[in-house]
Protein backbone atom coordinates (compact mmCIF):
# COMPACT_ATOMS: atom_id res chain seq x y z
CA UNK A 1 0.00 0.00 0.00
CA UNK A 2 1.12 3.31 -0.99
CA UNK A 3 -0.22 6.37 -0.74
CA UNK A 4 -3.37 6.33 2.18
CA UNK A 5 -6.07 7.94 -0.64
CA UNK A 6 -6.02 4.63 -2.50
CA UNK A 7 -7.44 2.47 0.14
CA UNK A 8 -10.72 0.98 -1.18
CA UNK A 9 -11.94 -1.77 0.57
CA UNK A 10 -14.71 -2.69 -1.99
CA UNK A 11 -11.89 -3.09 -4.37
CA UNK A 12 -10.07 -5.38 -1.32
CA UNK A 13 -7.24 -2.09 -1.82
CA UNK A 14 -6.53 -2.51 1.98
CA UNK A 15 -2.94 -2.26 3.93
CA UNK A 16 -1.21 -5.64 3.72
CA UNK A 17 -1.61 -6.05 7.61
CA UNK A 18 -5.41 -6.56 6.72
CA UNK A 19 -4.49 -9.27 3.51
CA UNK A 20 -1.77 -11.21 5.30
CA UNK A 21 -2.98 -10.65 9.06
CA UNK A 22 -5.65 -12.44 10.68
CA UNK A 23 -8.86 -10.81 10.04
CA UNK A 24 -10.82 -11.50 13.03
CA UNK A 25 -15.40 -11.79 12.68
CA UNK A 26 -17.27 -10.02 15.16
CA UNK A 27 -18.53 -13.04 16.26
CA UNK A 28 -14.86 -14.52 17.17
CA UNK A 29 -14.11 -11.36 18.62
CA UNK A 30 -16.81 -11.48 21.24
CA UNK A 31 -15.75 -15.36 21.85
CA UNK A 32 -12.08 -13.96 23.13
CA UNK A 33 -13.23 -10.99 24.42
CA UNK A 34 -15.91 -12.52 26.58
CA UNK A 35 -13.34 -15.50 27.66
CA UNK A 36 -10.90 -12.45 28.81
CA UNK A 37 -13.54 -10.73 30.71
CA UNK A 38 -14.39 -13.99 32.66
CA UNK A 39 -10.68 -14.75 33.71
CA UNK A 40 -10.46 -10.96 34.99
CA UNK A 41 -13.78 -11.73 36.77
CA UNK A 42 -12.16 -14.08 38.45
CA UNK A 43 -8.99 -12.16 39.66
CA UNK A 44 -11.17 -9.03 40.59
CA UNK A 45 -14.14 -8.41 41.83
CA UNK A 46 -14.62 -4.99 39.98
CA UNK A 47 -14.04 -6.34 36.56
CA UNK A 48 -15.28 -3.86 34.72
CA UNK A 49 -12.62 -1.43 36.70
CA UNK A 50 -9.91 -3.45 35.08
CA UNK A 51 -10.57 -3.28 31.69
CA UNK A 52 -9.87 0.12 29.14
CA UNK A 53 -12.81 1.62 27.74
CA UNK A 54 -11.60 0.54 23.99
CA UNK A 55 -11.96 -3.11 25.45
CA UNK A 56 -15.51 -2.13 26.77
CA UNK A 57 -16.66 -0.19 23.81
CA UNK A 58 -15.76 -3.21 21.69
CA UNK A 59 -17.44 -6.13 23.76
CA UNK A 60 -20.56 -4.47 23.82
CA UNK A 61 -20.59 -3.73 19.81
CA UNK A 62 -19.65 -7.33 19.21
CA UNK A 63 -22.43 -8.96 21.48
CA UNK A 64 -24.91 -6.35 19.69
CA UNK A 65 -23.46 -8.03 16.37
CA UNK A 66 -22.65 -11.05 15.64
CA UNK A 67 -24.86 -12.93 14.28
CA UNK A 68 -23.13 -16.58 15.59
CA UNK A 69 -23.13 -17.10 19.20
CA UNK A 70 -22.35 -20.78 19.52
CA UNK A 71 -18.74 -21.40 19.52
CA UNK A 72 -19.25 -24.62 17.04
CA UNK A 73 -21.41 -22.00 14.89
CA UNK A 74 -18.82 -19.58 14.87
CA UNK A 75 -15.70 -21.92 13.59
CA UNK A 76 -18.42 -23.82 11.03
CA UNK A 77 -18.89 -20.28 9.60
CA UNK A 78 -14.95 -19.49 9.37
CA UNK A 79 -14.33 -23.43 7.91
CA UNK A 80 -17.59 -22.60 5.48
CA UNK A 81 -16.05 -19.70 4.09
CA UNK A 82 -12.43 -21.01 3.74
CA UNK A 83 -13.76 -23.11 1.49
CA UNK A 84 -14.03 -20.10 -1.57
CA UNK A 85 -10.98 -18.87 -1.92
CA UNK A 86 -12.18 -15.56 0.07
CA UNK A 87 -9.29 -12.89 0.95
CA UNK A 88 -9.20 -13.19 5.26
CA UNK A 89 -11.04 -9.46 4.61
CA UNK A 90 -14.05 -10.70 2.75
CA UNK A 91 -14.63 -13.75 4.23
CA UNK A 92 -15.18 -11.50 7.61
CA UNK A 93 -17.28 -8.94 6.37
CA UNK A 94 -19.15 -11.79 4.95
CA UNK A 95 -19.58 -13.73 8.39
CA UNK A 96 -20.03 -10.20 9.96
CA UNK A 97 -23.42 -8.77 7.45
CA UNK A 98 -24.71 -12.45 6.66
CA UNK A 99 -26.25 -11.11 3.35
CA UNK A 100 -29.84 -13.04 2.18
CA UNK A 101 -28.94 -12.65 -1.55
CA UNK A 102 -26.96 -13.09 -4.43
CA UNK A 103 -27.08 -9.49 -5.02
CA UNK A 104 -26.96 -8.37 -1.48
CA UNK A 105 -23.24 -10.39 -0.92
CA UNK A 106 -22.00 -8.37 -4.13
CA UNK A 107 -22.83 -5.11 -2.68
CA UNK A 108 -21.05 -5.98 0.30
CA UNK A 109 -17.98 -7.57 -1.04
CA UNK A 110 -17.69 -5.93 -4.57
CA UNK A 111 -14.06 -7.23 -5.14
CA UNK A 112 -15.31 -11.39 -4.81
CA UNK A 113 -16.81 -10.72 -8.65
CA UNK A 114 -13.38 -8.53 -9.40
CA UNK A 115 -9.81 -9.19 -10.08
CA UNK A 116 -10.74 -11.95 -12.63
CA UNK A 117 -11.83 -14.54 -9.92
CA UNK A 118 -14.41 -16.78 -11.00
CA UNK A 119 -17.03 -16.41 -8.36
CA UNK A 120 -20.03 -17.19 -10.24
CA UNK A 121 -23.59 -16.60 -8.62
CA UNK A 122 -24.29 -20.12 -8.36
CA UNK A 123 -20.90 -20.64 -5.83
CA UNK A 124 -21.90 -17.72 -3.76
CA UNK A 125 -25.29 -18.38 -3.72
CA UNK A 126 -24.31 -22.02 -2.46
CA UNK A 127 -22.17 -20.38 0.22
CA UNK A 128 -25.05 -18.26 1.44
CA UNK A 129 -27.26 -21.42 1.69
CA UNK A 130 -24.14 -23.65 3.75
CA UNK A 131 -24.32 -20.19 6.13
CA UNK A 132 -27.99 -19.68 6.88
CA UNK A 133 -28.34 -23.86 7.25
CA UNK A 134 -25.56 -22.92 10.25
CA UNK A 135 -28.27 -19.95 11.46
CA UNK A 136 -30.90 -22.30 11.45
CA UNK A 137 -29.09 -25.30 13.54
CA UNK A 138 -27.83 -23.09 16.43
CA UNK B 1 -12.50 -4.61 11.00
CA UNK B 2 -10.50 -6.74 13.99
CA UNK B 3 -7.35 -7.84 13.13
CA UNK B 4 -5.40 -9.98 15.07
CA UNK B 5 -1.65 -9.07 15.01
CA UNK B 6 1.17 -9.74 16.47
CA UNK B 7 3.75 -7.24 17.92
CA UNK B 8 6.81 -6.99 19.36
CA UNK B 9 7.18 -4.03 22.71
CA UNK B 10 9.63 -3.84 25.00
CA UNK B 11 8.48 -3.82 28.65
CA UNK B 12 10.69 -1.91 31.63
CA UNK B 13 10.59 -2.92 34.92
CA UNK B 14 11.63 -1.15 37.58
CA UNK B 15 14.16 -2.47 40.00
CA UNK B 16 12.28 -2.68 42.89
CA UNK B 17 9.51 -4.96 41.05
CA UNK B 18 12.96 -7.50 40.21
CA UNK B 19 12.03 -11.13 42.05
CA UNK B 20 14.62 -13.83 42.42
CA UNK B 21 12.04 -16.01 41.77
CA UNK B 22 11.31 -16.37 38.18
CA UNK B 23 7.54 -16.41 38.37
CA UNK B 24 6.67 -13.65 40.19
CA UNK B 25 8.80 -11.65 37.30
CA UNK B 26 6.49 -13.49 34.81
CA UNK B 27 3.88 -11.70 36.31
CA UNK B 28 5.09 -8.08 36.89
CA UNK B 29 6.52 -8.47 32.85
CA UNK B 30 2.72 -9.50 31.40
CA UNK B 31 0.80 -7.13 34.43
CA UNK B 32 3.12 -4.21 33.10
CA UNK B 33 2.70 -5.59 29.44
CA UNK B 34 -1.02 -5.27 29.72
CA UNK B 35 -1.04 -1.49 31.07
CA UNK B 36 1.03 -0.51 28.40
CA UNK B 37 -1.11 -2.01 25.99
CA UNK B 38 -4.07 -0.17 27.84
CA UNK B 39 -2.62 3.14 28.07
CA UNK B 40 -1.13 3.04 24.25
CA UNK B 41 -5.34 2.73 22.95
CA UNK B 42 -4.10 3.22 19.64
CA UNK B 43 -2.39 4.05 16.81
CA UNK B 44 -2.40 5.37 12.97
CA UNK B 45 -2.01 2.11 11.49
CA UNK B 46 -3.26 -0.33 13.60
CA UNK B 47 -5.82 1.22 14.92
CA UNK B 48 -7.44 1.18 17.97
CA UNK B 49 -5.74 -1.20 20.58
CA UNK B 50 -8.47 -3.80 22.39
CA UNK B 51 -6.39 -6.68 24.02
CA UNK B 52 -3.44 -9.07 24.48
CA UNK B 53 -4.45 -12.40 23.79
CA UNK B 54 -1.14 -14.33 24.14
CA UNK B 55 2.42 -13.68 24.82
CA UNK B 56 4.64 -15.43 22.10
CA UNK B 57 8.24 -15.35 24.31
CA UNK B 58 9.83 -12.98 26.92
CA UNK B 59 13.02 -11.92 25.78
CA UNK B 60 16.35 -11.60 27.86
CA UNK B 61 16.41 -8.30 29.95
CA UNK B 62 19.10 -6.06 29.72
CA UNK B 63 19.88 -3.24 32.52
CA UNK B 64 19.45 0.42 31.27
CA UNK B 65 22.25 1.98 32.42
CA UNK B 66 21.66 4.39 35.16
CA UNK B 67 18.67 4.32 35.84
CA UNK B 68 18.46 0.53 37.19
CA UNK B 69 15.58 -0.81 35.30
CA UNK B 70 15.05 -4.02 33.35
CA UNK B 71 13.90 -3.94 29.49
CA UNK B 72 12.36 -7.02 28.45
CA UNK B 73 11.65 -7.53 24.61
CA UNK B 74 7.81 -9.48 24.43
CA UNK B 75 6.27 -10.73 21.64
CA UNK B 76 2.80 -10.80 21.63
CA UNK B 77 -0.60 -11.16 19.97
CA UNK B 78 -3.68 -8.87 20.34
CA UNK B 79 -6.76 -7.62 19.04
CA UNK B 80 -6.89 -4.70 17.41
CA UNK B 81 -9.93 -2.58 15.26
CA UNK B 82 -9.37 -0.57 12.24
CA UNK B 83 -12.32 1.02 9.79
CA UNK B 84 -11.36 1.11 6.13
CA UNK B 85 -11.97 3.09 3.11
CA UNK B 86 -14.56 1.36 1.26
CA UNK B 87 -15.95 -0.82 4.05
CA UNK B 88 -19.05 -1.75 4.89
CA UNK B 89 -19.91 -2.04 8.76
CA UNK B 90 -22.88 -1.73 11.10
CA UNK B 91 -23.50 0.86 14.02
CA UNK B 92 -26.05 2.37 16.52
CA UNK B 93 -26.89 5.99 16.26
CA UNK B 94 -26.13 8.39 19.33
CA UNK B 95 -26.58 11.98 18.11
CA UNK B 96 -29.35 13.10 16.10
CA UNK B 97 -28.29 17.02 13.98
CA UNK B 98 -30.00 19.01 11.51
CA UNK B 99 -27.05 18.53 9.21
CA UNK B 100 -26.52 14.73 9.61
CA UNK B 101 -25.88 11.88 12.51
CA UNK B 102 -23.42 10.61 14.47
CA UNK B 103 -22.98 6.91 14.77
CA UNK B 104 -20.96 4.32 17.33
CA UNK B 105 -19.66 0.86 16.11
CA UNK B 106 -17.43 -0.67 18.70
CA UNK B 107 -14.50 2.31 19.76
CA UNK B 108 -14.98 4.19 17.42
CA UNK B 109 -18.15 7.02 18.66
CA UNK B 110 -17.15 9.67 16.41
CA UNK B 111 -18.54 8.77 12.93
CA UNK B 112 -20.43 11.00 11.22
CA UNK B 113 -22.92 10.74 8.86
CA UNK B 114 -23.53 14.12 6.62
CA UNK B 115 -27.67 14.84 5.43
CA UNK B 116 -25.77 15.00 1.88
CA UNK B 117 -25.29 11.35 2.17
CA UNK B 118 -28.11 9.97 3.31
CA UNK B 119 -30.20 9.79 -0.02
CA UNK B 120 -33.49 10.67 0.36
CA UNK B 121 -33.83 10.81 3.87
CA UNK B 122 -34.81 14.39 5.44
CA UNK B 123 -34.53 16.04 8.75
CA UNK B 124 -37.66 16.21 11.03
CA UNK B 125 -37.47 18.59 13.81
CA UNK B 126 -38.98 18.22 17.45
CA UNK B 127 -38.54 17.02 20.85
CA UNK B 128 -36.81 13.97 19.35
CA UNK B 129 -35.77 14.74 16.44
CA UNK B 130 -34.99 12.40 13.21
CA UNK B 131 -34.83 11.41 9.85
CA UNK B 132 -37.20 9.78 7.81
CA UNK B 133 -37.74 9.01 3.82
CA UNK B 134 -40.78 8.62 1.82
CA UNK B 135 -40.80 4.97 2.41
CA UNK B 136 -41.46 6.07 6.51
CA UNK B 137 -37.86 4.65 6.92
CA UNK B 138 -36.88 6.28 10.04
CA UNK B 139 -33.30 6.80 10.95
CA UNK B 140 -33.17 8.22 15.09
CA UNK B 141 -31.67 7.34 17.94
CA UNK B 142 -30.75 3.95 19.01
CA UNK B 143 -31.26 2.86 15.27
CA UNK B 144 -28.83 0.46 13.90
CA UNK B 145 -27.44 1.57 10.46
CA UNK B 146 -25.51 -0.49 7.74
CA UNK B 147 -22.81 2.52 6.52
CA UNK B 148 -20.23 2.79 3.62
CA UNK B 149 -16.68 4.30 5.11
CA UNK B 150 -15.79 7.21 3.05
CA UNK B 151 -12.69 8.02 5.10
CA UNK B 152 -10.98 8.59 8.18
CA UNK B 153 -8.77 10.53 10.06
CA UNK B 154 -6.57 9.75 13.08
CA UNK B 155 -6.35 12.64 15.64
CA UNK B 156 -2.78 11.75 17.82
CA UNK B 157 -3.72 14.28 20.59
CA UNK B 158 -6.63 12.20 21.41
CA UNK B 159 -5.26 8.97 19.93
CA UNK B 160 -9.02 8.58 18.63
CA UNK B 161 -10.33 8.18 14.48
CA UNK B 162 -13.01 10.34 13.07
CA UNK B 163 -14.91 8.70 10.11
CA UNK B 164 -17.02 10.29 7.01
CA UNK B 165 -19.97 7.46 5.94
CA UNK B 166 -22.35 7.04 3.71
CA UNK B 167 -25.78 5.74 2.52
CA UNK B 168 -25.45 6.08 -0.67
CA UNK B 169 -25.64 2.09 -2.36
CA UNK B 170 -27.64 -0.64 -2.26
CA UNK B 171 -28.55 -2.72 0.65
CA UNK B 172 -27.27 0.41 2.75
CA UNK B 173 -29.31 2.51 5.38
CA UNK B 174 -31.41 1.06 9.14
CA UNK B 175 -31.69 -2.43 9.40
CA UNK B 176 -34.48 -3.77 11.85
Amino acid sequence: MSGEEEENAAELKIPDEFLKAKCLMNCEVSLILEHKYEQLQQMSEDPMNQVSQVFEKSLQYVKRFSRYKNPDAVRQVREILSRYQLAEFELCVLGNLCPETVEEAINMVPSIKTRGRAHDDEAIEKMLNDLSLIKKFE
Amino acid sequence: MYLKSTLSWNVVIPAANLDAKGLMLQKAIITRLMDDFAAKKASKDLGYFLAVTTVASIGEGKVRQHLGDVLFPVDFSCITFKMLAGEILEGTVHKILKHGVFLKSGPVDKIYLSHQKMGDYNYVAGENPYFMNEKLSKIEKGVVVRYLVIGQKYMEAEKDFQAVVSLEGDYLGPIS
